[in-house]
């Protein structure tokens, strides 16, 4: 009679933890997935929300969106740098920034959202970069292809997004050091005292190493 | 004798008459004074002459005909102590976004023309790098700015302003023109692109002028 009993119990308890585990456990999946350099191709496209521009012409980031462009992934990033970054500044500086510029498209291609029933990767703002068709500048391409074949990442080469914010001139911009954040003046100020893109790109984001991504030259 | 004597007093002072009126007589009157030696300017338009130093690009040594219209204005932006940046404007179809070849380029400020190749580019422009002096004593100016026009039979004539240039770089921009299309395009009128100030100066700009008391969005930050 109690061996009947206990039975059904433990069919009752094994049923409960079976049950929450197999409920739990694509969530659990979906939160644990990441992407490293290696096993996630290079982006071939990237899908830009293109939003409705203010009075005096310029992309409003509180615009609404009109369509999405899907732009080939080199020329998003070379469309993108003159307008983070400035086209005169240090090649160290520029070829930091390409880096910074393509790990947050990345990480941003691998994470799309859908805002208004549009799903797309990033906007043309300082939401998330500032893009600008046809901008592209020649200084700027070169320190974009001369680490194009260069990622900055986790110690796993998990990719993650590598955030920047102005900064102040003429300042190593130690505050932004401490956010994890690269200051774009400091950027430029550290390449003027001689640091190399690497020493820079260290400086700002710690903890994370340079790679070479897989099957991805230089052109 | 008497008459003799009163004859060569006469032609002592007719002779001393002619000498003192040809010193007082306005030389620059002469049709011989206009030679280069004798030429006296006024000090401010010396001033404003080209020293052979100066970077002063496509100057010729032919003496100009006053008679023939001056291809310019005369305001010459290039003066010395301003800086150049090497330009190059590719001109493409609005819609098709292939290159348009034929095209005349002309930079405002030095009013000089440029045509477009096959590959809808112009030649490298050395252009002056122009910032403007309202915000000089303010924050500086990151970058220069000029203004194009694009040309082209069948198109909408293209404004482009703001183009932005940097001392000794390189800077390269893309005009926009749209076919116009008969019956469609009724008023047949420039389209303008004005290319926004650098971000970076912006928040330059801003945090320039916010007061500690009223700080709006706050200074840049991390």
């Amino acid at each position: 009679m109690y061996k009947n009993q206990r039975r059904t119990l433990v069919s009752i308890l094994t049923t409960l933890v079976f049950g929450t585990l197999c409920a739990t456990l694509p969530a659990n999946l979906a939160k644990a997935q990441t992407y490293m350099v290696g096993s996630t191709g290079f982006p071939s496209n990237i899908r830009v929300a293109i939003r409705e521009t203010n009075s005096s012409g310029e992309p409003d980031p509180r615009g609404r969106i009109i369509y999405v462009s899907t732009v080939n992934f080199d020329q998003y990033c070379r469309d993108v740098l003159p307008n983070e970054w400035f086209p005169n500044w240090n090649p160290a500086a520029l070829e930091a920034g390409a880096i910074a510029v393509k790990m947050f498209a990345w990480f941003h291609h691998l994470h799309p959202v859908t805002i208004d029933g549009y799903t797309f990767d990033v906007d043309n703002t300082v939401n998330f970069q500032t893009y600008r068709a046809q901008s592209d500048q020649p200084s700027t391409d070169q320190a974009y292809y001369a680490t194009r074949n260069l990622a900055f990442v986790k110690p796993n080469k998990e990719i993650v997004e590598l955030n920047y914010r102005a900064g102040y001139e003429n300042n190593p911009n130690w505050q932004y050091r401490n956010a994890g954040i690269m200051a774009q003046w400091g950027s430029e100020y550290w390449a003027n005292q001689g640091r190399t893109p690497l020493q820079i790109l260290e400086f700002y984001y710690i903890g994370r190493m340079l790679t070479t991504i897989p099957g991805v030259g230089r052109s | 004798m008497k008459n003799k004597n009163v004859i060569q007093i006469l032609a002592r002072t007719l002779l001393a008459t002619g000498i003192l009126s040809l010193s007082f007589f306005p030389i620059h009157l002469c049709s011989a004074a206009n030679t280069p030696a004798n030429v006296s300017q006024p000090m401010q338009f010396q001033q404003q002459q080209p020293k052979p130093t100066d970077k002063t690009p496509n100057t010729t040594d032919k003496t100009p005909n006053p008679a023939e219209k001056p291809q310019t204005s005369g305001y010459d932006p290039m003066i010395s102590g301003k800086g150049y940046g090497n330009l190059r404007v590719k001109v493409i179809d609005g819609r098709t976004l292939k290159p348009i070849e034929g095209a005349e380029v002309v930079v405002l400020e030095t009013e000089k023309r440029y045509k477009t190749d096959a590959n809808g580019l112009t030649p490298w422009i050395q252009a002056p790098v122009l910032r403007s002096a309202r915000f000089r004593f303010l924050v500086n100016e990151l970058h220069g700015q000029l203004t194009l026009i694009s040309y082209k039979n069948g198109y909408h004539d293209s404004i482009h302003m703001g183009v932005r240039m940097n001392e000794g770089a390189t800077t390269k921009t893309t005009i926009w023109q749209y076919q116009i299309t008969p019956g469609v395009d009724r008023r047949l009128e420039p389209i303008v692109y004005i290319e926004p100030y650098h971000r970076l100066w912006l928040i330059q700009l801003a945090d320039r002028f916010r007061r500690p008391s009223q700080l709006g969005e706050g200074y840049e930050r991390p």
